[in-house]
């Protein structure tokens, strides 16, 4: 049995790397063989596995990477992942890239792919648009519209057609991946001192990078590492930590939360591998099952909209209820309007009932984590001393 | 009754204590302070957390919670951490009962914290990043002039005509105290003149937290300087803040003391809940 502190290495390993090797390695392992890159929060990964692709999660370029050609391309007030994705790509770390798909979470995003268009002519670039109306026949409809124009991208770049049974077998597979990571989350939640929060990260980031059958060995070791080693369990203040859908935190900032006193009990980081929150139906028309899943099965968030305005924010009290957490740390980038904006309104419904949170910001690069190590960590003592038993 | 222990890493010196508490009645069974001198401060205080625990007749199994302070959060055996703040909040009120307010002057910083009789936190400063409102600038300059430590406060309360230094940057003032060496001013009138210039940033930090309704105890690793509570004294005078302040002998111990005591809080408070959970 592999140790948790090897596995989390190679995935150290993974994360460091802003060149991709081990997507560069999959792509030249086999001949016609093609990679998608995809930014944050959501792309059907199902679709792009179906076709014989590997999704590749283009997470921005974190605090390794100095940004030189991308603040060229956008003002001051703006976040700083499109800058450091466009780095990545000017300075030739994406040119195995044959495909990026830019999802709808907000303009600058939505932009970035006219950007790719016009800088990146020979790569497919697509700006995919999911629904903000969650009936069948309106939302709906517009969505398998939306998924089927993407199936024939993908069918372009496979150079065959994406079969119904080539995607329900996808299904499957990622339906085990959530599982898993279900189960990653659920273990941290039950004894965060088993799988501390920069663990879960580095091994969820891996899954942006690797096939998805390799993560699923991963994920598997490393549930079955996590669960038999014995480590010290602290007196911490249990948190959810929300508004990191899409620039990523630094690294030495989950870890400076939980060294503060918090141990991180959910988490809103790479939403895409646990979006659908229960299995997509792997029978009948794959399409149907995943426009299906995306309107009535999937997690809320800043970027999609609550048509039930009684019900805005009570996705984050659940997630309180369920993992028995003490208090909320919004945790946005600086600049991030989807975050920014719904922050208030999350914090009237913690207000009300009574689940304290405290909010700072943060850029991807973001170096000084006193500030962040101090706010956190009189958090965590107000919860334990002052909270009521 | 619980034994706890509180061990607060500081910059300039390890300070670790252990504590007997049955309900209200606490019991100090053991204290220490090393000096960190360029050692590792984690092996430092594993060695005299060994040293408390022989001192106290003890062995680790009888201790109920090991809390941490300062930059402690990486201790290996810690069972929880609080935040400095909170531990000097709370070893005030222990050490001075009416304290209302904390004045932590440590190597790297000062930070005044306005606190309630049970020792909450209520609102708080710290002063900036730079050094020279802290004790390791004092350090240096006491060994740039020769002096030892412990003469640092009585040479201090022997000057007659104090030069202020530069109380915004240690570079400027290293430059200022450079300036008054060549000129012939005397170590005493320099060290008071240093000592100024602290009070001076400290007082005011010290107004901004709010209305402090009870006296303020000095709390870290200076506040046994007498020359910097003397000028202290000066400056509140000087700022119309009449509340008085004070040192206790034991102030440096002030956040290791705090982080026993909110240890063996939380180490109640989780035996209360584990009960709860086991009896459903």
């Amino acid at each position: 049995m592999a140790a948790s502190a090897d596995i989390i290495d190679r995935c150290q390993h993974i994360f460091d790397d802003l060149h991709f090797r081990a997507a560069r390695d999959w792509k030249a392992a086999v001949p016609g063989r093609f990679v998608v890159g995809y930014m944050p929060f959501y792309v059907p990964r199902e679709l792009i596995h179906a076709a014989g692709g590997l999704p590749l999660g283009v997470l921005g370029g974190g605090d390794q990477l100095e940004v030189i050609h991308g603040d060229a391309y956008y003002q001051s007030y703006i976040c700083r992942i499109p800058r450091s994705t466009l780095e990545l790509a000017v300075t030739g770390r994406l040119d195995f890239v044959d495909a990026m798909l830019f999802p709808s979470t907000c303009d600058v995003i939505r932009n970035l792919s006219g950007m790719w268009k016009i800088l990146f002519p020979k790569v497919r670039a697509r700006y995919f648009d999911v629904p903000q109306n969650f009936s069948d026949h309106i939302g709906g409809t517009f969505y398998i519209h939306e998924l089927t124009e993407l199936r024939a991208l993908l069918a372009e770049l496979a150079a065959h057609a994406v079969t119904d049974d080539a995607i329900r077998a996808s299904i499957a597979l990622y339906n085990e991946n959530r599982r898993l990571v279900r189960a990653v989350y659920a273990l941290r939640a039950r004894m965060p001192w088993q799988a501390p929060a920069a663990e879960v990260y580095l091994l969820m980031r891996a899954g942006m990078v690797l096939a998805v059958e390799e993560h699923n060995r991963m994920l598997d070791a490393y549930l079955e590492a996590a669960a038999a080693e014995k480590r010290p369990m602290r007196d911490n203040s249990r948190v959810v930590v929300t508004g990191a859908f899409c620039e990523q935190p630094p690294l030495n900032l989950i870890k400076s939360i939980e060294l503060a006193g918090c141990y991180i009990v959910d988490d809103d980081f790479l939403l895409v591998n646990r979006w659908e929150k229960s299995d997509v139906p792997a029978e009948g028309d794959p399409i149907a099952a995943l426009a299906g899943a995306y309107l009535h099965n999937s997690v809320n968030m800043a970027a999609k909209y609550e048509p039930d305005e009684e019900r805005k924010g009570l996705h984050l009290v659940e997630a309180v209820r369920r993992t028995d957490a003490e208090g909320v740390i919004f945790a946005c980038p600086s600049f991030c309007d989807p975050a920014l904006l719904d922050r208030p309104m999350l914090q009237t419904v913690l207000a009300r009932h009574n689940i304290p949170y405290i909010a700072f910001k943060y850029a991807e690069n973001s170096g000084q984590m006193q500030p962040i190590r101090e706010q956190a960590g009189t958090f965590a003592d107000s919860i334990k001393l002052w909270s009521e038993p | 009754m619980v034994v706890t222990a509180g061990i607060d890493i500081g910059t300039g010196a390890v300070k670790t204590v252990l504590f007997a508490v049955d309900g209200a009645a606490t019991q100090w069974l053991a204290r220490r302070t090393d000096r960190v001198r360029q050692r590792d401060p984690f092996q430092l205080a594993t060695g005299a957390y060994a040293q408390v625990l022989a001192e106290a007749g003890l062995r680790p199994d009888d201790v109920g919670y090991v809390a941490t302070t300062g930059e402690g959060e990486l201790l290996d055996f810690h069972t929880g951490h609080f935040y400095s703040m909170t531990t000097h909040a709370r070893g005030a009120i222990y050490l001075d009962p009416q304290a209302r307010a904390a004045l932590d002057v440590g190597a790297l910083h000062g930070r005044a914290t306005r606190i309630d009789a049970r020792g909450k936190v209520l609102s708080y400063r710290m002063t900036s990043q730079c050094a020279s409102g802290s004790g390791q600038f004092l350090e240096n300059i006491a060994r740039y002039l020769g002096i030892a430590q412990d003469e640092i406060g009585t040479l201090s309360r022997q000057a007659d005509d104090p030069e202020r230094v530069s109380g915004i940057c240690a570079v400027l003032a290293e430059t200022d105290v450079i300036n008054m060496v060549s000129r012939g001013i005397l170590a005493p009138n320099i060290l008071k003149g240093i000592h100024l210039s602290m009070a001076d940033r400290l007082a005011k930090l010290l107004k901004t937290v709010g209305s402090i309704d009870g006296t303020v105890l000095m709390t870290g690793g200076l506040a046994l300087d007498e020359g910097l509570v003397a000028a202290m004294q000066e400056a509140l005078r000087k700022e119309k803040v009449p509340q008085p302040i004070r040192n206790h002998p034991d102030s440096i111990y002030a956040g290791a003391i705090g982080a026993a005591l909110w240890g063996a809080f939380r180490h109640g408070r989780l035996a209360r809940r584990l009960g709860q959970s086991a009896a459903a």
